[in-house]
């Protein structure tokens, strides 16, 4: 859909529509130096600076995750957006600043990979993914003790706790972390998503987990409508 | 070896979590701890009918080693899991050093450079050969670059024959690896640079891999290497981890990957000594 959009040459004005596709593209193909030169010049422009990142560079990552969905893109490829996006918003945040434009964060975050597990691929494209996407990730890396987790969502005031784990042993410590959120009144404070390999829907279910995403796309997703299901509450 | 179908062997992690091995913590380093329990694996495997059983150094390289602070011990547990396998084997038995991947990406994606992840096998590829290994398998990758990396890496510290193993998943438009290198791409590209035999690992079950032995099988006339996993692993709330593929639907797919072209076969995730054994029953029928 984004084939025919040829972005014109400097010094041509270009309409807001074809900014806004043009961003959108730059982020799909992964073309890091479009991305951020179109936030600049949206900057120029004196765009409206949301609308810029809601129907500019978000519609993008979608379209990109979307085609990862469908083999089409790989993790490379993938990845590449993701940066391109957070290139873009790096570009953007000063003048959003200067405007005092609150940027509406989708979510805080914290995520990691469970202590005793080093696997962090599949815990980096969530964290990735899920930056890309407006939400504000605290990603505290691999082998990660249970304390750790529960001390920096307090200290960063998170909304979403992410538990990844690719060893059957390691998943072990995503059904002990609820039992410690339990046995802190914690529950409800944070929300918990789990995630990796060898975890299901099921095992979610039996630990009491609010949330279970199966990659990095339906991550986004469940991260949204948890949060949407904790502001209600 | 041409005559009849190969058996390699199955899990090792698996084997070891099942005799006390504290998961999390580096395998490798019951090569030099707790050497007992490792040659006891590889026996139980050579008693099932494997003709060859691979190291216990899937996560050797330097760069995975580091992880558990041991990256000075590299070469040492390497050498130590070459030499238990060495030990056990009797006359026609072989050991296969294995060489898993770094589980780190190549720039631009990760922080490291080809020279970097080379250097990272060649060191395990030493401990390997020099504590006696018939030939190594480089497995599990995800990533032709890291293989050709490992590959390069092999070869210069040792003259030993070097087999490739990648992994693939089933995605909608077929099989690729997680940095989206298709089966053709693979296949031709190790051909091109000589790797003797080739293959697939882990990742898929064994029905998907009867699959994609048949796409292998028509792009080379190399020897094929197939070892799936037992399906997708599952923890109940008591802790208890089971695989979705038993040992029973398991070898049900086994007759077609040997029809679809492979020629070495065994385990992967999940699997253990009965699935070998399962596996070596149908290969002598498939001799008679």
């Amino acid at each position: 859909m984004f084939d025919e959009i040829n972005v014109k040459e400097k010094g041509e004005i270009m309409s807001k529509e074809e900014l806004l596709a043009g961003m959108a593209k730059a982020v799909i193909e992964g073309n890091k130096e479009e991305a951020v030169a179109l936030a600049k010049e949206a900057i120029a422009e004196k765009m409206d600076l949301n609308e810029v990142i809601e129907k500019g560079y978000v519609p993008g990552i979608q379209v990109a995750g979307k085609l990862w969905e469908e083999g089409e893109y790989f993790l490379p490829e993938l990845v590449t957006s993701a940066e391109c996006m957070k290139a873009a918003m790096g570009a953007l945040r000063p003048e959003l600043e200067k405007a005092h434009i609150d940027v509406k964060s989708a979510g805080k975050i914290v995520i990691g990979t469970i202590e005793g597990d080093i696997h962090d691929i599949g815990k980096n494209l969530v964290a990735s993914i899920l930056s890309a996407n407006g939400f504000d990730v605290v990603d505290l890396g691999a082998d990660v003790k249970l304390e750790k987790f529960i001390e920096k969502a307090e200290e960063e005031k998170v909304d979403l706790i992410c538990l990844s784990a690719l060893l059957t042993t390691t998943m072990i410590g995503q059904r002990k972390l609820i039992e410690m959120l339990k046995a802190r009144n914690f529950l409800g404070r944070f929300a918990v998503m789990v995630g990796g390999a060898p975890v299901s829907q099921k095992w979610a279910d039996d630990i009491g987990a609010d949330g279970y995403a199966e990659n990095a796309l339906t991550a986004v997703q469940a991260a949204k409508n948890l949060l949407k299901k904790m502001k209600k509450g | 070896m041409k005559k009849r179908i190969v058996l390699l062997d199955g899990g090792m992690g698996t084997e070891l979590i099942r005799r006390g091995f504290p998961q999390g913590e580096c395998p490798e380093l019951w090569n030099v701890e707790k050497p007992e329990v490792v040659e006891a694996i590889h026996r139980s495997y050579f008693d099932a009918g494997s003709d060859v059983v691979l190291t216990n150094s899937f996560g050797g390289s330097r760069i995975k080693v580091s992880a558990h602070g041991l990256e000075k011990r590299c070469y040492e547990l390497n050498h130590a899991a070459a030499q238990i396998a060495k030990e056990v084997k009797k006359e026609n038995e072989f050991v296969a050093g294995s060489m898993g991947p770094t589980g780190k990406f190549l720039r631009p994606q990760g922080e490291y450079s080809e020279e970097e992840f080379e250097e990272a096998y060649a060191e395990q590829a030493k401990g390997l050969a020099d504590g006696g290994v018939d030939f190594l398998l480089i497995e599990t990758q995800y990533d032709l670059r890291e293989a050709f990396c490992a590959l390069r890496g092999a070869r210069r510290v040792c003259d030993l024959p070097v087999f490739v193993t990648m992994t693939y998943n089933h995605v909608p438009r077929g099989f690729f690896t997680l940095m989206g290198n298709s089966v053709a791409q693979c296949v031709k590209e190790l051909e091109k640079n000589g790797v003797p035999v080739l293959g697939s690992n882990c990742t898929l079950n064994s029905e998907e891999m009867a699959d994609l032995v048949k796409i292998m099988r028509g792009l080379t006339s190399l020897p094929l290497i197939a070892q799936a996993n037992a399906g997708k692993p599952s923890l109940s709330t008591d802790g208890k981890v089971s695989y979705s593929q038993g040992p029973e639907d398991y070898i049900r797919f086994i007759p077609r990957i040997i029809e679809n072209g492979a020629n070495l076969i065994g385990g992967c995730c999940g699997t253990d000594p009965e699935y070998i054994r399962k596996m070596a029953e149908i290969i002598k029928i498939g001799k008679n």
